[in-house]
């Protein structure tokens, strides 16, 4: 955005891709001073952060499995969805074997191979373009940057509040204009907290909130339509934002929120993206431009 | 077939002289000399009050678990032998917190706040390990 | 505040996804990125800014991909390119 604003660009490409064989090898072997006691991978980290919150305000799989399933049904609309034909259940969830105990395998975001891209200029330019502009309405980024040693942040607040309190203030609106969100979700846990220090539910009352499909096809605020990093792919932050603007264009076919899968029509999306365990933490709202 | 050994601590000019403690059965954090802050991982400057001088105190080796995790798959070869295996942070009494395993107890028996103790496991190439086991009673 | 509504996304490019033999990582960033420029309408000649999401640590055996090395893939010379962690 810097570089827009500076008039240092036009026109800037923003880009992610992996080949899933190196991104499992660097995830399994992703190793610094936890080596030696076994803790690899970023399920360890993020299971370990799940599970004081288990502790700390009684969350755990009756919360996650919401999220997972949720997505999975959300998956099965998208063409696109690497989990599309492998539909899950609420029973499939409590069966499923365990990886990281907390965490389930339905509660891991898929490894693979792809790229993610999109394309970013001044609404000046976009109004001229092929596509309806989605403008940024708002920005917010909060870095508690603390390691697992000091793991005071792994129940919330993450870096989510104060980042979604900036970015709501450049916005100008509140968090009841909202109308989906896209989450960054590279654990289930991980939207969970991320949704808990957004403020759409108080701490521990996400099981109550998830149930009943509030996030799913015909819910009250979807979120991570596309089946997000749980069931369609994992691109980084690229996986939630490209989706939020799709969606705004309104170019997302059998998954299209409004009337063919009984949600709003969105004006409004709610973007995510973090890093480390939780360590760093950035959201975007994304509005359709109407002149 | 010869399983690799576990992965070998980073034995950086940091985090040496913690290692090297360990050799002996101490376990070692440092503390600034300015603030008196007791810190984890070791380095360079004080986070609380950016003091350069530190010394090393020795812990008690007791503590409580803080959260933990249990590894139901081996992401390398040399845990195949351990799994279901438990890793925690475990928060030292002195304050900070360090990862380490949970060792001495069925996995389903950790809890958070459970109490632990240091125990110690030597391992090839010289290098020495804290983990924890539970404090009976 | 400043930046509301002054910019916006234009473009989405997307590539075939899930076990794609047969692939590097450097040739899905391609794809994705002339896709984008294409759904965005514009030529490749317009973007003048290049920011990549970092990359993993050392993905073994592949090449270091700097921001420098896609612009000269897509041939391109951007008065803006960075690498960038979140």
């Amino acid at each position: 955005m810097s570089a827009l604003e500076s008039g240092l660009c036009r026109y800037v490409l923003l880009t992610y891709a992996h080949s899933g064989d190196s991104l499992r090898r660097v995830l399994d072997e992703i190793s610094g001073d936890e080596a030696p006691f076994g803790l690899f991978g970023a399920a360890g980290g993020y299971a370990l952060a799940a599970r004081r919150a288990m502790h700390e305000f009684h969350t755990g799989p009756d919360t996650w499995k919401h999220i997972a399933v949720g997505q999975r049904q959300w998956a099965r609309l998208n063409p696109r969805a690497i989990l599309r034909d492998r539909p899950l259940t609420l029973e499939d969830y409590e069966a499923a074997p365990f990886l990281v105990e907390p965490f389930r395998l339905p509660d891991n975001c898929l490894v693979n191979d792809g790229g993610r891209a999109c394309i970013l200029t001044s609404l000046e330019r976009a109004r001229d373009l092929k596509q309806p502009p989605v403008t940024i309405m708002g920005l917010g980024q909060h870095n508690p940057s603390a390691d697992l040693y000091q793991p005071g942040h792994l129940t919330g607040p993450t870096g989510a509040q104060a980042a979604f309190r900036q970015a709501l203030g450049m916005a100008g609106i509140t968090r009841s204009d909202i109308d989906a969100c896209q989450i960054y979700d590279c654990f289930t846990y991980t939207v969970e907290i991320t949704l808990q220090d957004y403020g759409f539910f108080e701490p521990g009352q996400g099981a109550q909130w998830f149930a009943g499909g509030t996030i799913e096809p015909g819910g009250a605020m979807p979120v991570n339509t596309s089946g997000g990093q749980l069931a369609e792919a994992y691109h980084m932050g690229l996986t939630p934002l490209t989706e939020a603007v799709m969606q705004l264009m309104g170019r997302c076919g059998a998954r299209q929120l409004g009337p063919e899968t009984a949600t709003k029509k969105p004006e409004i999306i709610l973007c995510s993206d973090n890093g480390g365990v939780l360590q760093t933490h950035a959201c975007c709202i994304l509005r359709r431009w109407t002149p | 077939m010869t399983v690799p050994g576990k992965p070998s601590p980073r034995l950086d000019a940091d985090a040496a002289p913690f290692w090297e403690a360990c050799r002996s059965h101490r376990l070692q954090v440092q503390r600034c000399t300015a603030c008196g802050q007791v810190r984890w991982p070791p380095a360079f400057l004080c986070p609380r009050c950016h003091g350069r001088d530190a010394d090393w105190v020795t812990c008690s080796g007791k503590g409580r678990v803080y959260s933990f995790v249990v590894y139901h798959k081996a992401f390398h070869p040399a845990f195949e032998g351990d799994v279901p295996y438990v890793v925690a942070i475990v928060a030292l009494d002195e304050g900070p917190c360090l990862v380490s395993n949970i060792v001495g107890c069925d996995p389903s028996r950790v809890h958070c706040e459970m109490p632990v103790q240091v125990t110690w496991e030597d391992r090839p190439n010289r290098i020495t390990v804290p983990l924890f086991r539970p404090i009976d009673g | 505040m400043g930046l509301k509504d002054k910019y916006a996304i234009v473009g989405v490019g997307y590539t075939p996804q899930g076990k794609v033999p047969a692939r590097t990582t450097l040739s899905f960033h391609l794809e994705a990125c002339a896709n984008a420029i294409a759904d965005a309408g514009l030529k490749p000649h317009d973007v003048d800014g290049l920011i990549v999401y970092r990359h993993f640590p050392g993905p073994t055996g592949e090449r270091d991909l700097t921001p420098y090395l896609l612009a000269q893939h897509l041939g391109i010379a951007p008065t803006y390119a960075y690498q960038d962690a979140n």
